[in-house]
């Protein structure tokens, strides 16, 4: 029923934008290229021509999440690619945030949406699309965190001492001259992955707590008092920073 | 107000900027605010620390991402379906099920465990005997029972097998044949001598104790060669690998290789006394350049195969170990079986023996002293062969030498005969 719903909804919303509308046979836009979704027995069919494409960009922003995967799981595969375009730069930015690395997220981003992709087709609508692509980016990075910090062990580094280090080497920059920004980065590298996990959900993606309880797989309890004990260390780590801000 | 730990200040504080207290909480935190310029300060850096991250900047963008994610699903689809013959979808039920058939049938056992059993011993049983019957009314069995070191030493050093306790037949390897080698079963010449042991060569040669260990294990290694050599069947047939002629030069080259030069001269002085075919070359080569492979089947499984009608040459798969474990077991009809297969040679059973059209050997008739002769043609030498002489070489016996000297004299003279006349003219 979900996904009839879904699909329909699109097909109204899709007509008011220009859309043909078949009389006999109800018809709902999309999508760029030679791209034809097919939905046949929801009596229902995605078409599309060079005229369309101009507004397909638009309308495709508000088609929902549901009825992407709905085609998807219906055969079409190509329709991963629209997931892909609207959640790859908040996925890469979520990875960013948490590692800190330009040159490795693309790659661990990718891995992201293959598991998503793989996992799909038993997709259940049992929560958003978003909560369950960052809860796979989440426990993505939770592995490769788990791997650096074991490569970290054997190769006797301790990267805390040597990012405290750099916070205060830029810290000592005269304010004008400094990258607030990236000392913000480093001062997050410092705290323990689930603290560091939550902060980023909380504070940069701007997540409720209840979606953060579900992406961590954690009580609404638990996650509260991460945030709170994540930006109290942070607050810690970067309290020069902070002081000079006026109260 | 109760004085609260730094911690739970935190993390009030913390949900006090997220707007997530109660309306009680709410305004007894705003309170101690008021009046707590620590905690006003507390809250201020919280807040100004929310707000630079809420202002993160984004990483540029990534144009060609969706490129190179749809390569790599595709690349991970091509895998996948390499190693899976169905579609993905279907692993969850797939597994359920056969989880599901795995625990009826392990239930279906435990509950009949002892019918199982009794009909798994039952057959294995039955297996057992088929095999055993099967292996010793068909199939192939070893002339060669039990080569032990002396008979492999016999052989490497002379090229001959005894056939029998009392040595009056012989399995030879000849190397008159122009073209090749002969391999031959016939009467054993009489000799005066005494076959040569293991143990007189160890007296005579005198190897130290690591070279006498290598020996051993070469000759234990062609005493199962020649065990996988020659086999003999139930019809009156006989099986002959056609690379055994070489065998007895490889072990001869290995046993020189190993060999000290002056243990050499002993060794060479040894195999003169017996009138060995091959003499021993007392010259300086590296062992790595000499010692031969010593395979433990026939090149590519070929037999020469005989039987009192025919000559074929055909692929046998023998697993020698098991041979080895079944002729343990039945001995003593293997001894009635080769005893029978002898006085069948010896009543020329074979003289007549036809030769199938594509047969690459010769095989030549019986004569007096010969029951067997099976003319085997080799190839140009080869880069082993030549490995192989340049340690031993084939024996001048004085007869002959004397003889090829006489001959040398006579053209000497037609020569000269030729050319005085020639200068007469």
């Amino acid at each position: 029923m979900r996904q009839i719903r879904s699909v329909s909804g699109m097909a109204l919303h899709l007509s008011g934008v220009n859309w043909k509308v078949s009389n006999h046979e109800p018809t709902v836009g999309v999508i760029e290229r030679s791209f034809v979704t097919s939905h046949q027995n929801k009596n229902i069919k995605i078409m599309t021509n060079e005229k369309t494409l101009t507004i397909t960009k638009n309308a495709l922003q508000k088609i929902e999440d549901e009825a992407i995967i709905s085609a998807f799981q219906s055969g079409d595969k190509d329709a991963y690619r629209l997931l892909v375009e609207r959640y790859q730069e908040k996925i890469r930015n979520l990875l960013f945030s948490i590692f800190h690395d330009r040159d490795f997220i693309d790659d661990l981003a990718q891995e992201v949406f293959i598991k998503a992709y793989q996992a799909l087709p038993t997709f259940r609508f049992e929560s958003s699309f978003y909560t369950w692509l960052y809860k796979i980016a989440v426990n993505k990075s939770r592995d490769e965190l788990r791997k650096k910090k074991l490569r970290r062990f054997f190769s006797f580094q301790n990267l805390d001492e040597g990012i405290n280090n750099e916070i205060n080497i830029r810290l000592s920059v005269s304010p004008e001259n400094r990258d607030t920004q990236e000392i913000v980065s480093l001062g997050l590298q410092t705290l323990p992955e689930k603290f560091k996990t939550a902060v980023i959900l909380k504070d940069i993606e701007g997540l409720p707590y209840e979606e953060i309880a579900k992406i961590m797989n954690c009580e609404l309890g638990t996650v509260k008092s991460r945030i709170s004990r994540g930006r109290a260390m942070l607050r810690k780590a970067l309290k020069p920073l902070l002081d000079e801000a006026k109260v | 107000m109760k004085r609260i730990n730094e911690n739970k200040l935190d993390e009030i504080l913390s949900l006090y900027l997220d707007n997530s207290l109660s309306e009680f909480e709410k305004n007894n935190i705003e309170l101690l605010i008021k009046t707590d310029v620590n905690v006003a300060k507390r809250l201020a850096q919280l807040s100004n620390l929310r707000d630079l991250l809420m202002a993160k900047r984004k990483i540029e963008p990534n144009i060609g991402f969706w490129t190179q994610l749809s390569q790599r699903i595709e690349d991970t689809r091509r895998e996948e379906s390499n190693y899976l013959p169905f579609s993905r979808k279907y692993i969850s039920a797939i597994a359920i099920l056969t989880s599901m058939i795995i625990v009826v049938l392990g239930t279906l056992v435990i509950q009949n465990r002892e019918l199982v059993f009794s009909y798994i011993s039952e057959k294995s049983q039955v297996v057992k005997e088929a095999y055993k019957n099967n292996f010793l009314q068909d199939s192939l069995l070893p002339l060669f029972s039990k080569v032990d070191k002396d008979k492999a030493l016999q052989f490497s050093l002379f090229g001959t097998l005894p056939l029998d306790d009392k040595s009056e037949t012989t399995l030879k390897i000849d190397e008159k044949s122009e073209k090749g080698y002969r391999v031959e079963v016939g009467k054993a010449k009489k000799k005066n001598l005494k076959p040569v042991t293991f143990e007189n060569f160890i007296a005579e040669v005198k190897p130290t104790n690591m070279q006498k260990k290598i020996i051993d294990s070469l000759l234990d290694l062609t005493g199962r060669r020649i065990e996988s050599s020659v086999l003999i069947g139930e019809n009156n047939t006989m099986a002959i690998a056609p690379d055994l002629p070489s065998l007895n030069k490889i072990m001869l080259t290995n046993i020189a290789s190993c060999l000290e030069p002056n243990q050499r001269v002993r060794f060479e002085k040894l195999l003169e006394t017996h009138d060995a075919p091959y003499a021993v070359i007392n010259k300086n080569v590296l062992k790595k350049n000499t010692l031969q492979n010593i395979s433990n089947r026939p090149v590519d499984n070929q037999y020469v195969i005989i039987t009192p009608d025919t000559l074929i040459y055909s692929r046998i798969q023998l697993n020698i170990d098991s041979l080895r474990k079944q002729i343990e077991e039945n001995i003593s009809k293997i001894e009635l079986r080769r005893e029978a297969m002898l006085k069948r040679m010896i009543s020329k059973e074979f003289r007549n023996v036809g030769r199938e059209p594509y047969f690459p050997e010769h095989f030549s008739p019986s004569e007096e002293d010969r029951f067997i002769s099976v003319e085997i043609i080799t190839p140009s030498l080869g880069v082993e062969n030549r490995q192989i002489f340049e340690i031993i070489r084939p024996r001048v016996r004085k007869q002959i030498a004397n003889q090829d000297r006489q001959n040398q004299i006579v053209r000497t003279q037609i020569l000269k005969d030729t050319n005085s006349s020639v200068d007469g003219k």
